[in-house]
């Protein structure tokens, strides 16, 4: 807990706060934003096609959509270990976090599971089977409290 | 401007609206699931338009649109919310404005491709690439996404009206 304290109180988050710059606390948070945008995007898609939502589309072609899935990811991670640092403390102990970061795992682990079963195989059939679907439907669900937990975030402070 | 604002904010709606305190970061929230929901549908047929992931037709990637569409609606709809709620952080903004601009863009463009290339485009080989007018479509549209999304989340910290 001390280590968190101590990132939350350091001179890194009074300068990334504190500054009247737009280059540090706003461009790191529309960055996450961004990267919400594709990495979610693109889940939603493949996840939908899984629920036969497009389903005249060949499942494995939607193989590529998961390089989007990852550079959205990767930029997610990246500017939100640096909003995690300037609030450490708090989030650590924020139960609306914890939701967010598990669900953020599962949907993404789902999502996984899915390409495995459902995309990876260049003959993988039109109709995707019962355990895929389940999989995705969890996934946009699970995708969606992700979103809903990291808004709630901003108003729930502890 | 500034009149219309306040009178807007003096409605009975206006205050009931705000009043109902669990309404603006409800709103917050579909607006960003409408955002998700809008750029992966309308983001696979832009790409595609662009050329890329051939093998996909473009008949078949606009199985989509009503995704993307009703992405659309949801984030029109909480986006006028909150227009109604705190209309004067708005109104007066230079990025909210542009945001509204950037908007147009991508709506234009939009009934452009449906009015005039669409028919072309759908008789497209799923492994065809795309002729030039599609690619400007498709990057115009991605653009102006990406950039109304910009000046939404920036609008609190590159100033507002009052």
């Amino acid at each position: 807990m001390a280590f968190f304290r101590s990132l939350q109180d350091s001179a890194f988050t009074d300068w990334f706060l504190g500054s009247s710059s737009i280059w540090t606390y706003p461009t790191v948070l529309t960055l996450h934003t961004v990267g919400m945008a594709i990495l979610v995007g693109a889940s939603f898609v493949v996840n939908l096609r899984i629920l036969q939502v497009g389903s005249a589309v060949p499942p494995h072609r939607l193989r590529p959509l998961y390089r989007f899935v990852w550079i959205g990811f990767a930029v997610n991670l990246l500017s939100g270990v640096v909003l995690f640092v300037t609030q450490a403390a708090d989030r650590v102990a924020d139960p609306v976090f914890g939701v967010k970061m598990a669900s953020i795992a599962l949907a993404l682990g789902f999502g996984l599971w899915v390409k495995r079963r459902a995309i990876d195989p260049p003959d993988a059939p039109h109709m995707t089977d019962a355990r895929s679907r389940a999989l995705a439907a969890a996934a946009l669900g699970l995708w969606t409290v992700a979103i809903v937990a990291g808004r709630l975030m901003a108003y729930l402070k502890a | 401007m500034q009149q219309f604002s306040a009178w807007v904010e003096s409605t009975r709606l206006s205050q009931a609206l705000f009043d109902t305190t669990w309404l603006w970061p409800a709103c917050e929230s579909l607006h960003f699931v409408g955002l998700c929901m809008l750029i992966g549908g309308a983001g696979l047929l832009d790409l595609r338009l662009i050329g890329l992931f051939r093998g996909l037709s473009i008949r078949d990637v606009k199985a989509l649109m009503p995704w993307a569409i009703a992405g659309f609606v949801i984030n029109a709809v909480t986006g006028l919310l909150f227009l109604i709620m705190q209309p004067h952080l708005y109104l007066g903004s230079a990025v909210w404005w542009s945001k509204v601009a950037f908007l147009a863009v991508a709506a234009t463009n939009a009934l452009f491709f449906e009015s005039r290339l669409a028919v072309p485009a759908l008789a497209l080989a799923p492994d065809a690439d795309t002729p030039r007018p599609l690619k400007i479509v498709g990057a115009v549209s991605l653009f102006s996404w990406f950039a109304a999304l910009y000046c939404g989340r920036m609008l609190p910290y590159l100033g507002t009206g009052n």
